[in-house]
């Protein structure tokens, strides 16, 4: 039941609520209230029924002490048929000692009742409800004698009249009151509901469009009502102070970036210029320490004794090695310096490029080429030439102590796009040192067995960065390597 | 084998019998506690004239209102001259009494012993000296009352008469009311014939 009062009543609003609340509380205190006044008013008003009953019973019987004593029927007739006088009275009699009829009276000949009431002995009266009538019977003693009973029936008619009339005025007591409940609601409905209406509009209006400076009307009054809306405008006042200072926190934090920012860029960009100016510097000299080296051997070269011709090839492979060095630092600095443009680039056919020219420079060597066709990346094509360049230079040549090399471009997707990787079957590297591979100057093979910088992986890694890319290797000594990067989407 | 044969002829008797029984003994019971107290009256056999009369003396009693308090404690209903009733009168006040007072039957032969009584029932055998019976009698405050034609005329108080078969009475009111005597309306209103000549001796 109260589930189903829930139910029916969740959709409406409080004041709809409100206001069906007090027409059904009036209405069934009212129902309540009047259909026990009328059990109470018919039984009391059965009771007096009984009581004028029993009275005029003592009446007449007094006045019938003669006509029974004396066996003065029409007399006693005469002194029945008073009752004519009201109108509920269907008829009496009386009856003698010995329970036989002395007298009668009936009102009119369809309402006669033939059936004789009786008394039990040791009662003085007895009241019979038979249908809509009520009979009542009671002793006549004179003088200490009995000299017989006399009894009166009535119809309920007055009980009947009484209970209809009353539910008559119910129902129109009822109708007023139910007005009188709506319009009482009404009034309290702008006590009661008008502030919570209000409240969940400007809830609603906060919500909406996140103005915590916003406040709810106060009440007058001092209910849970009130207190409801001094807690809500406290809560807003809150937030409101909180949002304030999320926000300038975010302000300045925002600040501290931006400046840390312009800070990095220029220590950047000062170490780059450096580096930059270095290795450009650094080659001068290197040149004229390169040529000398150069004349020297060109010309004294077979006049200086083995030895000496033995320090001379060192000091020029050196100054090569060092020539070489400051050219991977430069291209290092210059990915890093470079503005970035990019375009659409067929990568298939770009590895397919540096395989080529990596055979024509060692036509010697056999390696065997697996290139996945038509993979194409939004990239800056110089930037990603120099990366690819490296990347299969360096398959090519650590595989060169591989009696079969087989090298593989390929693609594969994973959760976040594709992956490109190159794989070679080369001498591979210890996984443990595979975080320091893409550190500048960081070598793991020693440099008479594979020459080189260290430079050309951190190169690679600074270029996919650049493209938002990211770049990972996988392998195990004398197992080959795998180095796989991704690059965004084209967009 | 011999139980099981009892057993069955037990179970071949009427299973219902003792329930029929029992609902037969509660319709009884209802009958016999809801059923109307039905008194079976003899139908008594018709009291005689003088009968009637007696008990009519009894009953006036209760109807009439005397000045003086009873004499002797006693209601006295005394019958002057020879008694028509027998032992009808006696039986019918015997071990009755009025207001606590109890009744008693006596019988005198001259007005001059009414004084101890209530009623005096003048006999039909004095009804030739009737006239200076009741002259002297209207001096006592007692009731009397006659069977004889013309009582209430010559100063009588209540003359029985015959209407139809049935025993009535008529009431002479002034002859009441000069000895003192008041005489209730009920008895009026069932008296065949109320007589109220004022001035009249």
């Amino acid at each position: 039941m109260e589930v189903e009062i829930d139910a029916m009543l969740n959709n409406y609003s409080i004041s709809t609520k409100i206001t069906w609340m007090n027409v059904v509380v009036t209405g069934v205190a009212l129902i309540v209230a009047s259909l026990s006044f009328l059990f109470y008013d018919q039984a009391n008003a059965r009771g007096a029924l009984i009581d004028s009953l029993s009275t005029q019973a003592q009446i007449l019987a007094s006045n019938s002490v003669s006509a029974l004593d004396f066996n003065d029927p029409q007399s006693a007739r005469i002194t029945l048929s008073a009752l004519a006088a009201s109108k509920d009275i269907e008829g009496a009699g009386l009856l003698t000692p010995d329970g036989h009829l002395f007298a009668e009276y009936w009102r009119s000949p369809n309402v006669r009742v033939n059936v004789l009431p009786t008394l039990r002995p040791d009662r003085q009266q007895t009241e019979i409800f038979i249908g809509n009538h009520l009979t009542v019977i009671r002793n006549i003693d004179f003088g200490g004698r009995r000299l017989g009973a006399i009894y009166i029936r009535s119809n309920l008619d007055m009980l009947e009249a009484r209970r209809n009339h009353f539910l008559r005025i119910l129902g129109l007591v009822l109708l007023a009151c139910m007005l009188a409940a709506l319009i009482v609601s009404a009034m309290f409905r702008r006590a009661v509901a008008g502030p919570i209406e209000a409240l969940s509009e400007t809830a609603r209006t906060v919500s909406r469009e996140r103005n915590y400076a916003i406040r709810a009307a106060p009440t007058l009054a001092h209910d849970e009502l009130a207190t409801l809306i001094t807690a809500f405008n406290e809560m807003l006042s809150q937030i409101q102070v909180r949002d304030a200072a999320l926000n300038s926190a975010r302000s300045e934090l925002e600040q501290r970036v931006q400046e840390r920012t312009k800070q990095l860029v220029a220590a950047n960009r000062d170490l780059e210029s450096f580096s930059y100016s270095v290795s450009h510097d650094l080659r001068g000299p290197l040149e004229i320490v390169n040529g000398m080296s150069y004349i020297i051997n060109q010309q004294y070269g077979r006049e200086l004794s083995s030895g000496l011709k033995d320090c001379l090839d060192r000091i020029e492979d050196a100054a090569k090695r060092m020539n070489q060095l400051i050219d991977d630092m430069l291209n290092l600095a210059r990915v890093t310096k470079s503005e970035m443009h990019r375009e659409r680039v067929d990568l298939s056919a770009m590895v397919r490029e540096i395989a080529d020219e990596l055979r024509r420079r060692e036509p010697q060597r056999y390696v065997e080429f697996t290139i996945a066709q038509g993979i194409v990346v939004s990239a800056d094509s110089h930037l990603l030439h120099v990366a690819m360049d490296n990347l299969i230079g360096n398959a090519w040549k650590y595989s060169s102590k591989q009696s079969q090399s087989r090298i593989e471009f390929g693609v594969r997707p994973n959760e976040h796009g594709n992956v490109y990787f190159i794989r070679d079957n080369g001498a591979g590297f210890d996984p443990r040192g595979a975080q320091r591979l893409f550190q500048p100057f960081q070598r793991l093979h020693p440099i008479s067995e594979f020459p080189g910088t260290g430079v050309g992986l951190a190169t690679v890694q600074r270029i996919m960065q650049k493209h938002g890319g990211h770049i990972w290797a996988e392998g195990a000594v004398n197992r080959g390597a795998t180095f796989s990067f991704t690059l965004p989407e084209i967009s | 084998m011999r139980l099981r044969t009892n057993l069955n002829s037990r179970a071949s008797l009427p299973a219902s019998a003792p329930a029929v029984y029992i609902a037969l003994l509660l319709l009884l019971t209802a009958v016999l506690l809801l059923s109307p107290i039905v008194v079976v009256a003899q139908p008594p056999a018709t009291p005689t004239e003088t009968q009637v009369e007696a008990a009519f003396l009894f009953k006036f009693g209760s109807f009439v209102t005397w000045p003086n308090p009873a004499p002797n404690n006693t209601f006295a209903i005394c019958v002057l001259g020879r008694d028509p009733f027998g032992p009808a009168l006696d039986s019918i006040v015997k071990g009755e009494s009025l207001d606590g007072v109890p009744f008693s039957v006596r019988h005198i032969g001259e007005p001059s012993e009414a004084s101890a009584c209530r009623i005096v029932f003048v006999s039909s055998s004095e009804q030739e000296r009737v006239r200076p019976l009741l002259t002297e009698l209207a001096k006592l405050p007692v009731l009397t009352v006659a069977d004889m034609p013309h009582f209430n005329d010559r100063g009588g108080m209540v003359q029985f008469v015959l209407e139809n078969g049935r025993v009535r009475f008529e009431v002479n009111l002034t002859s009441a009311e000069k000895s003192g005597l008041t005489l209730s309306s009920q008895l009026l209103k069932v008296a065949s014939a109320v007589k109220r000549d004022g001035g009249r001796d």
